[in-house]
């Protein structure tokens, strides 16, 4: 597993990703994270506050066809483009790092 | 643990923030719980997935103070944002508090030698109250230059203070984004 120390920021990009095409609700973002990343779930609502109050997320309320109504997350303007600028970073980071994979495969 | 259990711990761990702020954060989690429950999985199962209930609670806390801090900077808003931040864990000790310890060195020393410097002449004229013998017209002169020049230190170190506290409040952010938290052997 990855330094646990450059996680948190992967989840916040995680996130963001998510709703780039559509607005989710809480718990669904939740599990669609921890389908694929080992998650403490409950951690990802601290996130979601944040960036809410920073402005990257509006939340609305909506009715669900079973039980309550769920709340729902949609990224604002500002959230898009931060998210384009966390994904040139992602992108720049992960080129950088497969390069020197590649090398020191061949190198042996 | 139950869903009831949960939400306990929980409420009990956010009892220092205001109440709209902590009912909201509850409300999110009884959802996370009913949506849960409604796909067939147990309270038990949920509440596991979810982590601890302390931890949750100290990042919403972290959020919270940090918010107050670009709200108002004012002194306490700065220590408890601080405090929260250092809460999240012992990694967060070492990397905030000696940097927050060594900030507050410098500014302290700072004001210290303005004030020293602008109060300069209280002390000169104490001196020649207690010893008039020793009267000379350049011990004057110097103290008035350091009373002047204090008045520039303090005023220097009035943008220094804030924006050091500016700088460090960004630092704190840094960390809250990217430091520990959320993956589960973290």
């Amino acid at each position: 597993m990855l330094n646990v120390q450059f996680k948190k920021g992967v989840l916040e990009l995680c996130v963001l990703v998510l709703l780039d095409r559509q607005d989710r609700y809480g718990y669904e973002l939740v599990q669609k994270i921890s389908d694929q990343i080992a998650i403490s779930e409950g951690t990802v609502y601290p996130l979601l506050r944040r960036l809410t109050k920073e402005g990257y997320f509006t939340t609305y309320l909506k009715e669900s066809s079973e039980g309550p109504s769920r709340k729902y997350y949609a990224l604002t303007d500002e959230g898009r483009q931060y998210l384009h600028e966390l994904l040139r970073e992602w992108d720049e980071f992960t080129n950088g790092v497969n390069e020197l994979i590649k090398e020191g495969v061949s190198d042996e | 643990m139950n869903k009831g259990q949960f939400i306990e711990k929980l409420n009990d761990a956010l009892k220092r923030l205001p109440s709209s702020e902590r009912e909201d954060i509850i409300n999110d989690f009884e959802e996370h719980f009913e949506i849960g429950l409604s796909e067939g999985k147990t309270e038990q199962e949920i509440a596991a997935s979810l982590g601890s209930p302390q931890q949750i609670a100290k990042e919403m806390i972290v959020t919270y103070r940090l918010e107050q801090v670009e709200e108002t900077a004012s002194t306490g808003n700065i220590f408890r944002a601080v405090w929260a931040v250092i809460g999240l864990g012992f990694f967060n000790l070492v990397i905030v508090l000696g940097p927050f310890i060594a900030l507050l060195g410098i500014l302290f020393s700072g004001w210290v030698i303005g004030v020293t410097f602008l109060l300069n002449p209280v002390l000169y004229l104490l001196n020649v109250v207690i010893y008039p013998e020793v009267f000379e017209l350049y011990g004057l002169f110097f103290t008035i230059a350091l009373c002047g020049l204090g008045i520039f230190v303090i005023i220097g170190m009035y943008y220094v203070t804030r924006w050091l506290f500016k700088g460090f409040i960004r630092y704190l952010n840094f960390n809250v984004r990217m430091v520990k938290g959320g993956m589960k052997d973290a």
